[in-house]
This record gives structure tokens, C-alpha cells and sequence, in this order.
């Protein structure tokens, strides 16, 4: 297996004013699944792609193990890679798809049936062999992509965005195959998505990217429970994290619409005077009587989702969800009364964005 | 009714469409087996007598592979035809594949230029061709037949179209598997253009084997003839033309072609409809 470590990695494409990636610098573990996420256009697919060897980097290094990459040709960089729309060769079968790769590498063709059998098994795709890519389902086509990393026993698996293209139910039973198959081969793995529910719930770290940096890393509770800034607060998390606009004043804070949440001294002292941006997870909500509510509203819109109820409502002039047991919640039109736990907000600099 | 009325239009109007296409061809095939007066007294009035040989007669055929060099005329045909086709395919598809994947400075410049020269009519660039060819030692020679028109704008362009619409992730995927420039080319590429590469083959085979100016000018040898050169010059000047051999000599020529659109019209229809060109 294999450690990745990028050094001050940059890339700046022909005619662009800005640098699409700018100083990178990241370690993934041996045997880790480091999950690369952000919106469109952060860089992400672009830094699996320089790992990958199908771009270029404009400045720094690519170490996978003890070997400098960077330079190298893909096919000597000891990885393997799965693309968003599967790329499998249409003309060839199956077999052949998953068989390329040891066929050009001159593998003796014991071993590529062998392997390729193997992991046919491991994917559930023995019956398919003898396909063409276009009379499988998308799902079966993304098991093909993954066996055809996978046969190649490669020290890094790359994956971009493998899962856009499925539907929803799909999506979620790859997630846990990949998953699956990644605590079986332990394989170093970097899996890029622009989707939080699939950084949540696959990696081992997750990694937000924004404009060619580093927003944020860490374990996917720790992002979701203390995001470093603004931007990873909203980005983690669906329903989104509420953001209201509040001031800390004389040990209170203020989120305006004359709600106020009491604050500990020793947290209130130094943001004393200072915007801030309060953010709320819709969960950090609680039903409470009237008296001894924060947030006085009135609830706008329920959606039923059937373990639980989205209650959205306007508070100061901003759009704001609550989730709420369905018993509970309120009907449309009603009067709502929440409570908050000051442990339960993260609070950013309304200027930068970070948390404070 | 009028759901009824609707397609007997249309199949009247396509039958008559058909009619038009087709007669001449019929024309053309029964007057082959016409004694020579009999074509001309058949023309008018238009009747079934006009497109069928009510006496067939195979004199015209056999005086045309008796008296004429048109197996001969044939043969370099078909080799100038095949070698055209593989040539320009060969070209056509690496200089396409080239200009779709290679970044360079200006590359959009010259395709522009290389199609600007698809506006030129043939007969605006037949002198300077022939002073390049008899130049080159080729006049007077199959290749010399071939030579010019393998570099094809047309070829290009359809074949641009094909890679264009071919997922780039194909080729990285094949840079992964550890493929190189020339083996993604003929391993990954050329198997998923296979419909395009046939319609320009075919559409080439077509203008190669119909073609008659630039034969003309630069083969002026009987022996390296080609079908359609040797079918206008089987008689001589000072002789009136015999029609019933030259329409022998056109059915001999057209059968291949008919034989080919019937195998791959499939291919040729799907290549027309992609490259948005109309045949």
C-alpha cells in the first residue's frame, strides 16, 4: 500500500488570471480514505488529476510512497482511477474492459483471467463478463470501473465524482459497496465528490476545498460539529446550517427580532461589541414554552419527511429551518417558540468568515 | 380518414420520388441490352417499351469486353478506388484525431484553412494539380490518380465531428491502463468511430470510382484508364458514339457501387446524419 503526500502543489491552466490550485499541501495515510470535497470549480478534481498524472502541475511535488511522481507517466505512479462517467472502452466485453491495463502491462494471461475473476466475484459481475458496457445498468457499469481499478492492485485508488451519475437509491447502495470494498482491500484512497452526504458518511477525513485551498480537514464529525469557517458550516450538512446575523452584548448575544441567547463570561468577554455570524445546525433547535424560548416565529412551511419534519420559518428577515420530531411540530400558519443551547451554535466573524 | 389519407399521400409522393431516382437507372440498364436502333426509337412515347428490352440482346456487352480495355479500365479503378479509401482514411483519421486532442497555438486556424479548401471547385485547382503531379513523376500513374484528393477536408471534418463527441475520459482511462498516444489512437479510438470511418470510406470509394476530370487529365495512358474515362472514350472521335456500348459499359460501372450502398447504406445513412452534411 501507500502513503500520498502532496508538497505546495499548484496549477495554474494557460490564459487563466487566477491559479485554480494555490500551495496545496496534504498527506493521506496509508490505508486512509480521504474524501476531497467543494462546490464546483475548487480545485478538487484537478488535484486527483495531477496524483492521478493527467495533468500537469504548475508548482510543487507529488510523493506517493517514497517516489516522486510528479513527471511520471500515470501508468508508473502505481495508481488506479475511477471516473464519473465510468469510461468504460464501449467495443470491449466486460472481461476485456477489466483485462486492459494487465494486458499492456504483459501480465501472463493466467494470472489476468485470475485476477479478473476474482474481483468479477468480489463485485457481484461473474454473469456479465461477456457484456459490452451498453447493455449493463449504471450501476453494473460502475462496478466495472472499480473492477477495473481494482484488478490492477493498485497502491492508490483515485475516484472522481464516481457516483453523479446514479440515481439516489443506487447512490446510496454504491456508497456502502465502496465503502465495503474499501475496508476489505485497506487501499489508500482519495475520493473526490462535491457531495456532503458522500464525504460524510465514506471518509475517514474529509478535506473541503475552496478556490484552490484548503478551507478545512478533519474527521467528518469533527467538520460538521466545529466548522473552522463560514463556508464549510453551510457546505456540511443538509438541511444547511442556519446563519443569523447576531451581536454579543453585555455577555448576551443578540440575534435580533429581540431574541437573545445568554452566553458563558468567559465566551461572551472577548467577542463583546463584535458582527458575528451565528450559525445553527436545524437539529440545535428544540420546541420550548413560550417563556423561556430564544426564537419567536411563526412557522412558514412543514415538510413531513416521515422520522422527522423540516419547520421553516422567518426569524429577524432570515430564512431559517428547524428539524422537529413530526408529533411535535407545529402546522403551517402556527405560532413556534424554540430553544437553543449555547454549546449547540458556532459562532464566525461576520467580516472573514472564521470561526471565533 | 384523414389519419388514412396522410400516409397514402406521402407513399404516392415518395413513389414518385422513387421514380424519378430510379428511372434513369432502368433507363440506362435496359437500353444495355438494346440493339442500338431500338434505344432511340423507344424514347418517345415515354412507355413501358422505353424501360424494358422486350428482345433482351447481350451484343452490347459482349462487344464491350471483346472490343474495349474495360476489365482493365476496372481493375485500376477498383486499385485506385481501395488505395484511395485506405489512404485517406489513414490521413484523414490522424490528422482529425491530431487536430481534436493535440493542443497547439493556431490549431483552430488551420482547420479553418484546410476546410476553405473544400469551397474550391476541382476544376479551379485542375492545372496547378497537374503541373504539382507531373512535377512530383507521377502524371501517367495510378498513384498520381489518387495522390491528390487523400488529404480530404470532408474526411477531416467528419472525423473531427466523431472525436469531438467521444468522452476525453476515454483516453485518460486508457493513460491510466498504461496506453500510449498511438495505442489509445488504434485500440481505443478508431473502434468507437467505426461509423464515421465507414461512411468516408464509402463516400470516398464513391467519388473515387465516379470520378472523371482528373482521370482524364492525368491518366492519359489507355492503360492506367479508369471506368468512367474509358466508358466516354470507347469509340473513336471520328465514329458516332455506340450508346448501346456505353450503357452496357455504365451498368458494368455502376453495379459495384449498388452492391457496396446496399451492404453498408446502414453506416452511410448514421456517418451523414452525424456529420450534418447531406450526401
Amino acid at each position: 500500500m501507500a502513503q500520498v503526500r502532496l508538497v505546495d502543489l499548484g496549477k495554474t491552466y494557460d490564459g487563466a488570471s487566477a491559479n485554480t490550485i494555490k500551495g496545496l499541501d496534504l498527506e493521506v495515510a496509508d490505508g486512509e480514505f480521504l474524501v476531497l470535497v467543494g462546490p464546483s470549480g475548487c480545485g478538487k478534481s484537478t488535484t486527483l488529476r495531477m496524483i492521478a498524472g493527467l495533468e500537469e502541475p504548475t508548482a510543487g511535488e507529488i510523493w506517493i510512497s517514497d517516489r516522486r511522481v510528479d513527471g511520471l507517466e500515470p501508468r508508473e505512479r502505481d495508481i488506479a482511477m475511477v471516473f464519473q462517467n465510468y469510461a468504460l472502452y464501449p467495443h470491449m466485453t466486460v472481461a476485456q474492459n477489466m483485462s486492459f491495463g494487465l494486458r499492456l502491462a504483459k501480465v501472463p494471461k493466467a494470472e489476468i483471467r485470475q485476477r479478473v475473476e476474482t474481483a468479477a466475484e468480489t463485485l457481484g459481475l461473474r454473469d456479465y463478463l461477456n457484456r459490452h458496457p451498453k447493455a449493463l445498468s449504471g450501476g453494473q457499469r460502475q462496478r466495472v470501473a472499480m473492477g477495473r481499478a481494482i484488478v490492477r492492485e493498485p497502491g492508490v485508488f483515485l475516484f472522481d465524482e464516481p457516483l453523479s451519475n446514479l440515481d439516489a437509491q443506487l447512490r446510496g447502495q454504491m456508497r456502502t459497496e465502496i465503502r465495503r470494498l474499501h475496508d476489505r482491500l485497506s487501499a489508500t484512497t482519495v475520493y473526490v465528490t462535491h457531495d456532503q452526504v458522500e464525504a460524510m458518511t465514506l471518509a475517514d477525513r474529509v478535506v473541503v476545498l475552496k478556490d484552490g485551498r484548503i478551507e478545512q480537514q478533519g474527521s467528518p464529525q469533527e467538520l460538521y460539529d466545529r466548522p473552522a469557517t463560514r463556508f464549510v458550516a453551510g457546505f456540511l450538512g443538509s438541511p444547511q446550517m442556519n446563519m443569523l446575523s447576531g451581536e454579543v452584548r453585555q455577555g448576551a448575544l443578540d440575534l435580533g427580532g429581540g431574541s437573545q441567547l445568554a452566553l458563558s463570561a468567559d465566551r461572551a468577554a472577548p467577542l463583546e461589541g463584535r458582527k458575528l455570524d451565528v450559525g445553527i445546525r436545524p437539529e440545535a433547535f428544540r420546541l420550548a414554552a413560550p417563556e423561556v424560548a430564544v426564537i419567536h416565529g411563526r412557522a412558514e412551511m412543514v415538510e413531513l419527511l416521515g422520522a422527522t419534519s423540516l419547520v421553516h420559518f422567518v426569524h429577524a428577515g432570515q430564512a431559517c429551518t428547524a428539524l422537529l420530531e413530526p408529533s411535535e411540530a407545529p402546522r403551517a400558519g402556527q405560532p413556534l417558540h424554540l430553544g437553543l443551547s449555547p454549546d449547540r451554535i458556532s459562532l464566525f466573524d461576520a467580516d472573514s468568515g472564521r470561526a471565533v | 380518414m384523414t389519419a388514412l389519407r396522410r400516409p397514402l399521400a406521402l407513399t404516392l409522393i415518395l413513389l414518385l420520388i422513387l421514380a424519378c431516382f430510379f428511372a434513369p437507372f432502368l433507363w440506362i440498364v435496359s437500353n444495355s441490352f438494346k440493339p442500338q436502333l431500338g434505344i432511340f426509337s423507344d424514347v418517345t412515347p415515354i412507355s413501358w417499351r422505353t424501360f424494358l428490352p422486350l428482345e433482351p440482346v447481350l451484343d452490347n456487352y459482349r462487344s464491350l469486353f471483346e472490343r474495349t480495355n474495360i476489365l482493365r479500365a476496372l481493375l485500376n479503378t477498383a486499385i485506385v478506388s481501395v488505395g484511395q479509401v485506405t489512404l485517406t482514411l489513414i490521413l484523414c483519421a490522424m490528422a482529425a484525431y491530431a487536430l481534436t486532442r493535440i493542443k497547439f497555438r493556431g490549431s483552430q486556424v488551420v482547420f479553418v484553412v484546410i476546410l476553405l479548401t473544400f469551397l474550391l471547385p476541382v476544376e479551379a485547382m485542375l492545372v496547378p494539380l497537374f503541373q504539382v503531379v507531373s512535377g512530383l513523376g507521377l502524371a501517367n500513374s495510378l498513384l498520381g490518380v489518387m495522390i491528390p484528393w487523400i488529404a480530404s477536408p470532408f474526411g477531416l471534418f467528419l472525423l473531427k465531428q466523431a472525436f469531438e463527441e467521444l468522452p476525453r475520459d476515454l483516453e485518460d482511462a486508457a493513460r491510466i491502463d498504461g496506453a500510449g498516444h498511438v495505442r489509445t489512437f488504434f485500440s481505443i479510438i478508431l473502434p468507437n468511430v467505426k461509423v464515421p470511418l465507414l461512411t468516408l470510406g464509402l463516400v470516398t470509394f464513391l467519388f473515387s470510382w465516379n470520378s472523371f476530370l482528373w482521370p482524364l487529365v492525368i491518366a492519359q495512358n489507355p492503360d492506367i484508364q479508369l471506368i468512367q474515362v474509358a466508358i466516354a472514350q470507347q469509340g473513336s472521335p471520328t465514329q458516332l458514339p455506340n450508346w448501346g456500348e456505353t450503357f452496357a459499359g455504365a451498368t458494368v460501372a455502376t453495379l459495384p457501387l449498388i452492391l457496396l450502398f446496399l451492404v453498408l447504406q446502414k453506416y452511410f445513412t448514421q456517418g451523414m446524419a452525424m456529420s450534418g452534411i447531406k450526401g
